[in-house]
């Protein structure tokens, strides 16, 4: 077999998998942003006293987390459109669908980092005076925002890949250029194996940042 | 200053509290001692609202604190009235409670500041002079992980005092340090005391308690057993089992 990775620069290829990798990029972005809103919410939500409040985001959990993020991106684009008349551009509805997915599993993330602060923390702040929700905000936040990092790495990660499903509701992101490619000269290999090391350089530069962003908090003096 | 009466608190169905009744008087210290599981922290932070009991009723200066009576019907306070009674409360834990991401001045200043009670300023200048008090002015802009476990203590009391409190609470504030540690922080307790601070402290140090205390309360299986002067209670004590507790402790 040979390769030929000239085919890169014919036919505008490159350019098209650039422009594909800026859409990844930028669909990531905002899906991220809504992920760990909804993440917050939810995970804080979850451990509510309100039974309604902690119910529905114990709903929403088990429905995102056990279902497949392909069926809900078709729901959410093609389901809506015909059934409920709900017409989602294809980015929108891609952002949505990955931002709810992934907001899932950042909830447990939340959940998690903030129930492994040590209980006397809460007990120190409310001694002192302050509310359930200014000691939340002040003391055990701060601290369980460090220990997300490492988890929340690996959901951005995971994020990023899960971003290539997008192609099939037509988001013309970089799997979707790929694809478009091939369809016309058949370089598989090739242009696939780009691809890939698209999706790996920017995994690499986010699991780089948030080492970089760690290391800042550790500044604080907080190990545990 | 605390009234309690009648107090009851279960775990479940475990009864820890029984029948307490308790005064303290503004500026009294009273220790309470008793062997292990008989219910002294449980009791303590009862009186910040730590806990939330079962029946009976606990008064910081004339106001009920957790439970209040409306319509006929007992039912929790509302946060606002509980935060507020709270401030007057500070309390000392045994693990320190220090807040690990700010600095020990942080630490002092985040609650007065977080509740609007002073500027930025003043909230430094408190800050200093109550790390003189403590004895820590050098290392105000330390972490905590940086500390001993006698200057958290120090501090942590720094942190209850910034809120002015009017009575403290101190679950056995020197039992996690290390034997030559406990002194510093017995000191700064001592120092209190004698600016008359109205003190409730659970502790097994006896020498603090013949020395500083104003009345001592013995515990034991969730009961009060007795309550006297430390002269009486170290000497003669009118329960048995205060004396075997004491035989343990004492040898
Ligand atoms: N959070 C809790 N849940 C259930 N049982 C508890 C809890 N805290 C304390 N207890 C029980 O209550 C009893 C009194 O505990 P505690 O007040 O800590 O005693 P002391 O401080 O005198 O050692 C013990 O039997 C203990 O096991
Ligand atoms: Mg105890």
């Amino acid at each position: 077999m040979e390769l030929d990775f000239s085919i890169l620069l014919q036919d505008g290829n490159l350019p098209l998998l650039l422009k594909g990798l800026w859409v990844t990029i930028r669909m990531t972005f905002f899906a991220l942003c809504i992920s760990c809103m909804i993440g917050l919410l939810v995970g804080i939500g979850g451990m509510s006293k309100n039974k309604l409040i902690s119910g529905i985001c114990a709903t929403y959990l088990a429905w995102f987390r056990g279902t497949p993020l392909l069926v809900q991106l078709v729901l959410l684009y093609y389901g809506l459109a015909i059934s409920l008349q709900i017409d989602l551009t294809a980015s929108v509805a891609g952002v949505l669908g990955l931002g709810m997915y992934s907001g899932a599993y950042v909830s447990e993330i939340v959940r998690g980092s903030i129930q492994s602060i040590d209980q006397g923390q809460m007990e120190a702040g409310r001694s002192l005076g302050m509310s359930h929700w200014q000691t939340m905000g002040k003391v055990i936040l701060p601290q369980a925002v460090r220990r997300m990092l490492p988890p929340l790495a690996n959901e951005f990660i995971a994020l990023t890949k899960n971003s290539s499903l997008l192609s099939v509701i037509t988001v013309p992101e970089l799997m979707r250029a790929g694809n478009s490619i091939v369809a016309d000269n058949f370089k598989y290999f090739e242009i696939y194996l780009t691809i890939a090391l698209f999706y790996f350089v920017v995994n690499f530069v986010i699991s780089t940042l948030i080492r970089i962003l760690e290391r800042k908090l550790h500044v604080g003096g907080v190990r545990t | 200053m605390i009234q309690i009466t009648e107090l009851n608190k279960y775990f479940g169905a475990h009864h820890v509290l029984k029948e307490i009744n308790l005064t303290i008087d503004s500026g009294e210290v009273v220790v309470i001692i008793g062997p292990s599981g008989s219910g002294k922290s449980t009791l303590l932070r009862c009186m910040n609202y730590l806990e939330p009991i079962q029946s009976g009723q606990i008064m910081i200066e004339n106001q009920p604190i957790g439970m209040i009576e409306q319509q006929g019907k007992i039912k929790e306070m509302p946060q606002k009235q509980l935060n507020l009674i709270r401030e007057k409360v500070g309390m000392v834990f045994q693990n320190f409670n220090l807040f690990p991401h700010l600095t020990v001045e942080e630490n002092i200043t985040l609650s007065p500041l977080t509740l609007g009670k002073v500027n930025k300023q003043e909230a430094n200048k408190v800050a200093n002079e109550l790390l003189l008090k403590v004895g820590l002015t050098d290392r105000a802009k330390a972490y905590p992980e940086q500390l001993s476990g006698g200057q958290k203590q120090r501090v942590a009391i720094a942190r209850a005092l910034a809120m002015r409190p009017h009575v403290m609470l101190f679950d056995e504030p020197t039992s996690a340090l290390d034997p030559e540690l406990v002194g510093e922080v017995l000191q700064v307790m001592k120092d209190l005391a004698k600016e008359g601070m109205t003190m409730v402290v659970v502790t097994h140090e006896m020498g603090f308690a013949r020395e500083v205390a104003d009345r001592v309360v013995v515990m034991d299986q969730g009961k009060i057993i007795e309550i006297d002067s430390p002269d009486i209670i170290f000497q003669h004590p009118s329960q048995k089992r205060t004396k075997e507790f004491l035989n343990k402790v004492l040898k």
